[in-house]
């Protein structure tokens, strides 16, 4: 009786223990947009596998061979089940309530996990029936239980891919009749699609351009956020597509060559905005040059009538406009050395009150202002003003309109309180361009001392160190402290600070973000301007540990 | 005991001040007499759905919207005379209700729109009828209306958003070509928004274009004004109880010279920092002893004058700008349903109003107005149809 029962707590324990696991990979799975591929390889690399739980359950099935069985047994089990508890519910945190990216219920999601964690329950639960029945209950039964349950301590992860893909047909079922769905709302609306793609700078540009369309034109439809993939926008026209839009501004994404084409059958633009053809990403295109040829795919689904707006500073942007040359193609920039530009912002001053300028538009200027801070936003809506005048917008109501534009959640926002510290927040994935741009404002806004705070930018394929150590030099020259966090750039950023020969006094490294933010609270005082450059998302940031 | 009158309080709705409707709502349901009335709280969410349940009635509720609204409700009020209740959308239930308390700020539910519903669907409902409550929602048919009746306002320009789209240039010349806009700031201001949602203080000519779209973000027709530079504005709430009744008087304290919606609505009231109580938490001085009686007289005057003028019910609150370089007094705007139903300045006033009795007489008024309305003749027979 004393056997079966330490059986039962232990498998009791292995089963919160397997649940919670469950949930905590789930997160990763999410972030990796449940591709297989992408999840176990990120396993892989991160090393995510079970410590915790299997020295616990080492330990159990140790002591329960050393002591003698009966009631020792009863304790060893319910002590494990206490320690797998702990582990689980308070040494980890719960998924869906803490870490900045969490787990969200989705139904597909709650799919999985009831899938998952069944299988896991069976798993589990097998052999302890195996064990009572056919072998009767022998003395080593824990030790074999322990044992078994430490191959279980490493499954969640993969029980989550044969679950999804065990979901998969029914998935997919689900979500062509979603895209079906989508497709009928599309024809019946019949908006006026502008696609917008670049390498960064399109979550902005499409707010900016949504709104300008609105404000200028006509009600204009735009998924939130940065919802750029088939099934967030199959998601979003079914919500809120209506037929009093004229128009629907649609970020496409690019992860690999024809992901563009795909949404470009999906919603068939008739204009596109591209913001820039840059080396993001890199690590999943192989090449620059596959990047301008994934990105193109906007400009060849234009009709012969259509209108093309390129960011004239992206050098593969600029050469897009020349090879894929739509019925009109216009330019926008802020540096006209590279070529001339059919609009262009001049006389760029930037204060805590946002960025103040002047466009130049069809043979007139425009004085201007936008809360908006820095060159990359300020280029987001200089590409979303050329868009909406080429669509009909009267350009001296299309630049008032611009004062008010929305800044983007965590782009390059300025969160300011007088006699307090000040944060300029460029939390979003980071690049060359937008990170020299933030250094540019941060230079020019008035504080007592400037911090920068910065894990460095990552996804930049074997230009990565280069960048990293040069961003890390300009950082030098504004910066009074520099924070790096995290190892991935740590090397790079330090020997970038060197070049400078920056004070080494005046650098702290830190493990994590939360290391970061409790190293800037000990040494921010009131005036200081700190900018937080690249919050990394979870999957990205050191180590995981299990 | 007599027996309950059965009562739907109204609020929400797809105005952009949703919230403070809310607000106001949560403290009137509080207020409301229990052993006079039984109330059932009616939610417009923000798509126009309605909804009814006892999960209203809690603050925290309102969080989890719209994630929340599954467990509750849906209802509607059919437009169709002698129903005399809410009918349930699933099953076609008729929930009982004598009358309809309205609480609203703002578009739809303010201006006349929700006051027509209930009009077609021949209920009592509380506050002002159809017209009051359209004409005063426009604030500039009010200053109009008001100043042909020798009401004193302030000079103002109506703008239309197509002209600023069409030709943003000529229409900010235009505002500047006119002596009374000759000199700067300015207050440019959406026509028919109350809680300071869009308003702007422009200081010079090349910020005009810039505030008048930010007006037409959330209206189709802006304002423009004056702005008194020496200014200190007064409020008083004006009542009908078979006749217009005054408040005390109130000035409120702004920190940035234009009452901003922060201001108003998201500033947590008095010491303890909690959640906002809407305009009952603004800083202001009630009844200043310091006031000259003849400016309160005017006010005073002029208020329940305007209420009258305007053919307002139940209560409402009127705000007055006084010049004080000028020694002169405008009328400024009439809110038909203020925020926290102006209780505050009731309870100052001699002889003293509770949140409580400002309610029955309203919902007493909407029952004698609803009574006054059902002795007219309306069926004149089908004469020119059956005699063709």
């Amino acid at each position: 009786m004393l056997h079966n029962l330490s059986l039962g707590i232990l498998l009791l324990g292995l089963l919160e223990f397997g649940y919670c696991r469950t949930l905590s990979f789930l997160r990763y799975f999410q972030q990796e947009e449940y591709s297989s591929s992408r999840f176990l390889a990120w396993i892989k690399e991160k090393r995510a596998i079970d410590t915790r739980g299997t020295a616990i359950l080492a330990l159990a099935g140790l002591l329960s061979l050393i002591l003698p069985g009966g009631w020792t047994t009863l304790v060893i089990a319910a002590l494990a089940t206490l320690g797998l508890s702990i582990v689980v519910r308070i040494a980890e945190e719960d998924p869906r309530r803490s870490g900045k990216l969490k787990l969200n219920m989705t139904q597909r999601a709650s799919k999985i996990v009831l899938v998952s964690f069944g299988l896991f329950a069976l798993l589990a639960t097998g052999p302890v029936v195996l064990l009572l029945k056919c072998c009767g209950g022998g003395e080593r039964d824990l030790a074999y239980f322990a044992l078994w349950g430490i191959c279980m301590a490493q499954a969640p992860g993969a029980l989550l891919v044969v679950a999804n893909k065990l979901l998969w047909p029914a998935e997919k079922a689900l979500q062509d009749r979603f895209y079906a769905d989508a497709k009928r709302i599309l024809r019946e609306v019949d908006p006026f699609v502008i696609g917008i793609t670049g390498s960064y700078g399109k979550t902005g540009a499409k707010a900016a351009l949504g709104d300008l369309l609105t404000q200028c034109v006509g009600p204009t439809f735009w998924p939130k956020k940065s919802i750029n993939t088939v099934m967030g926008i199959t998601r979003t026209i079914r919500e809120a597509l209506s037929p009093v839009h004229r128009f629907a501004v649609i970020e496409m994404g690019a992860y690999n060559r024809g992901s563009i084409k795909r949404l470009c059958d999906f919603t068939p633009p008739k204009a596109a905005l591209v913001t820039a053809v840059g080396i993001m990403h890199l690590e999943r295109f192989g090449s620059p040059e596959n990047v301008y040829v994934a990105k193109s795919e906007i400009a060849q689904a234009l009709p012969p009538d259509g209108i093309l707006v390129c960011n004239g500073d992206s050098p593969n942007a600029r050469r897009m406009a020349v090879e894929h040359a739509s019925g009109k193609t216009l330019l926008y920039g802020l540096d006209q050395s590279a070529g001339p530009l059919d609009c262009y912002a001049s006389d760029i001053a930037f204060s805590a009150q946002g960025t103040s300028f002047l466009i130049h538009w069809g043979g007139r200027s425009f004085p201007g202002r936008t809360p908006l801070l820095g060159r990359p936003a300020l280029s987001n809506a200089l590409g979303a003003f050329t868009m909406a005048c080429a669509l009909g917008a009267e350009p001296a109501y299309a630049v008032a309109c611009l004062a008010n534009l929305a800044p983007v959640d965590n782009r390059l926002v300025l969160d300011s309180k007088a006699g307090s510290v000040s944060f300029l927040r460029d939390a979003y994935n980071s690049n060359p361009t937008g990170f020299a741009a933030a250094l540019e404002v941060l230079q020019a806004l008035p504080a007592k001392r400037r911090i920068v705070m910065t894990p460095g930018m990552v996804e930049l394929g074997d230009q990565q160190q280069a960048q990293n150590r040069r961003l890390a030099t300009m950082c030098a020259s504004v910066a009074d402290l520099v924070i790096v966090v995290g190892r991935i750039n740590r090397e790079a950023i330090l020997a970038g600070l060197a070049d400078a020969e920056y004070p080494k006094a005046q650098i702290v490294a830190v493990e994590t973000r939360d290391e970061g933010f409790a190293a800037l609270s000990e040494r921010q005082s009131p005036g200081d301007l700190v900018l937080i450059e690249n919050d990394l998302g979870d999957l990205l940031e050191g180590a995981v540990r299990f | 005991m007599a027996k309950r009158r059965k009562i739907a309080v109204l609020f929400g709705g797809r105005s952009v001040e949703h919230e403070i409707s809310v607000i106001t709502a949560l403290q009137l349901m509080l207020a409301v007499d229990p052993a006079l009335y039984d109330i059932t709280p009616v939610y417009i969410a923000p798509n126009g759905c309605w909804y009814t349940g006892d999960a209203l009635l809690n603050r925290t509720f309102y969080a989890s919207v719209p994630g929340s609204l599954s467990a509750l409700t849906e209802v509607t009020l059919l437009p169709k005379p002698g129903i005399n209740g809410l009918t349930v959308q699933a099953t076609g239930l008729v929930l009982p209700v004598d009358v309809f308390v309205p609480v609203f700020h703002g578009q739809y539910g303010e201006d006349g729109c929700i006051q027509g519903l209930f009009e077609l669907a021949q209920v009592p409902y509380t506050g002002s009828s159809v017209a009051a409550s359209a004409i005063t929602m426009n604030k500039y048919f009010c200053k109009v209306y008001l100043g042909a009746h020798g009401v004193p306002v302030l000079p103002a320009a109506l703008i239309n958003r197509d002209d600023a789209r069409a030709d943003i240039e000529a229409t900010v010349e235009s505002i500047c070509s006119r002596s009374e806009f000759s000199s700067f700031p300015l207050f440019i201001k959406p026509c028919n928004l109350g809680s300071s949602i869009g308003v702007s203080r422009v200081g010079a000519k090349h910020e005009l274009a810039a505030a008048l779209a930010k007006v037409f973000r959330y209206d189709t027709h802006a304002l423009v004004e004056p702005c008194v530079s020496e200014i200190m504005e007064i409020n008083v709430s004006v009542r009908d109880v078979g006749r217009a009744q005054a408040s005390v008087v109130e000035i409120p304290v702004s920190q940035s010279g234009v009452l901003s919606y922060e201001e108003k609505y998201l500033r947590p009231g008095g010491k303890k920092s909690g959640p906002s109580q809407g305009m009952a938490s603004l800083s202001r001085i009630i009844d200043p002893p310091d006031l000259d009686p003849d400016i309160r007289n005017e006010v005073v005057s002029h208020a329940v004058r305007s209420f009258s003028l305007l053919g307002c019910s139940g209560v409402a609150r009127l705000d007055f700008i006084y010049d004080l370089a000028a020694g002169k007094l405008y009328f400024n705007e009439l809110n038909a349903f203020p925020g926290s139903c102006a209780f505050y300045l009731w309870a100052r006033t001699a002889p003293r109003v509770l949140y409580t009795e400002l309610i029955n007489d309203m919902i007493e008024t909407a029952l004698r107005t609803h009574q006054s309305f059902a002795s007219l003749d309306r069926d004149i027979g089908l004469r020119a149809l059956k005699g063709a």
